[in-house]
């Protein structure tokens, strides 16, 4: 598998809101920050609803 | 003739310290990586380099690849966490590029996509059944290889000899008579 193939295959597993399993007891302090709820969260705020100035701060980066 | 292939043990003796992925990465946790990315982009440099990308409708996946391999080749993060981060870093571009209204193409299968395969379209053509229905083993004939007499190499019926012209043909017939192992000495005439 070239490295262009399992980029596309963790965008697809990553779009189906699938993440390794393993993945939050490595992380640090135990829970993972940047999830798939994260981003629909960050999405609905971009775009749908006027962002707030702190959040915004911190979601834009 | 030269060999030109390395020694046995060369491999422990060759200096490698100047590659940047042999040496220990800067970063190995999941969200620091996606944030490093994610700062990558939003880089005023890098934010063109996305977006003109972008216009010239590369795909998000493309896009990833390149971010993550420039990010690997440059010793910040491990391959496998590169690979670990596309989806985030994907998802994060897909934001962008809805953001600032371009058009995208993820570069991956739609989630909502029916893959059609053989057995998918046999159940919606209703054959299935029916294919079950008509597998039937049929029975070979069972042929003797005395009973073969057609084709190319089998035997003729009308010329099957009896078994005294068999006996005539293989010298059976002779055998009583001058058996050859059995000769006879010359008489010493002198």
């Amino acid at each position: 598998m070239q490295f262009q193939d399992a980029v596309k295959l963790s965008i697809e597993k990553f779009l189906q809101g699938k993440m390794p399993n393993k993945l939050a007891e490595v992380a640090e302090g135990g829970a993972l920050y940047h999830t798939p709820e994260y981003f629909d969260q960050l999405e609905e705020e971009l775009l749908g609803e006027p962002v707030e100035k702190d959040k915004g701060d911190k979601d834009e980066k | 003739m030269r060999n030109s292939s390395p020694i046995p043990g060369a491999n422990l003796l060759a200096d490698t310290r100047n590659y940047a992925w042999h040496r220990p990465p800067d970063i190995v946790d999941y969200d620091a990586a996606v944030e490093y990315i994610i700062d990558r982009i939003d880089d005023p440099f890098q934010s063109q380099m996305v977006m003109a990308m972008l216009d010239i409708e590369a795909q998000v996946s493309t896009i990833v690849s390149t971010l993550l391999l420039q990010a690997v080749s440059t010793g910040k993060m491990p391959i496998d966490l590169a690979i670990i981060i596309a989806g985030p870093v994907a998802r994060y571009v897909e934001i962008l590029a809805k953001d600032l209204g371009k058009p995208y193409d993820m570069g991956v299968r739609d989630r909502d996509e029916i893959i059609i395969t053989p057995t998918l379209l046999k159940q919606a053509l209703g054959i299935v059944e029916q294919e079950e229905d008509t597998e039937e083993v049929a029975e070979e004939p069972v042929v003797s290889p005395e009973t073969v007499t057609g084709g190319l190499m089998g035997m003729p019926d009308e010329m099957v000899a009896t078994s005294e012209e068999q006996d005539e043909m293989l010298g059976g017939a002779d055998i009583t008579e001058t058996d050859p192992m059995v000769e006879e000495e010359p008489e010493d005439e002198l």
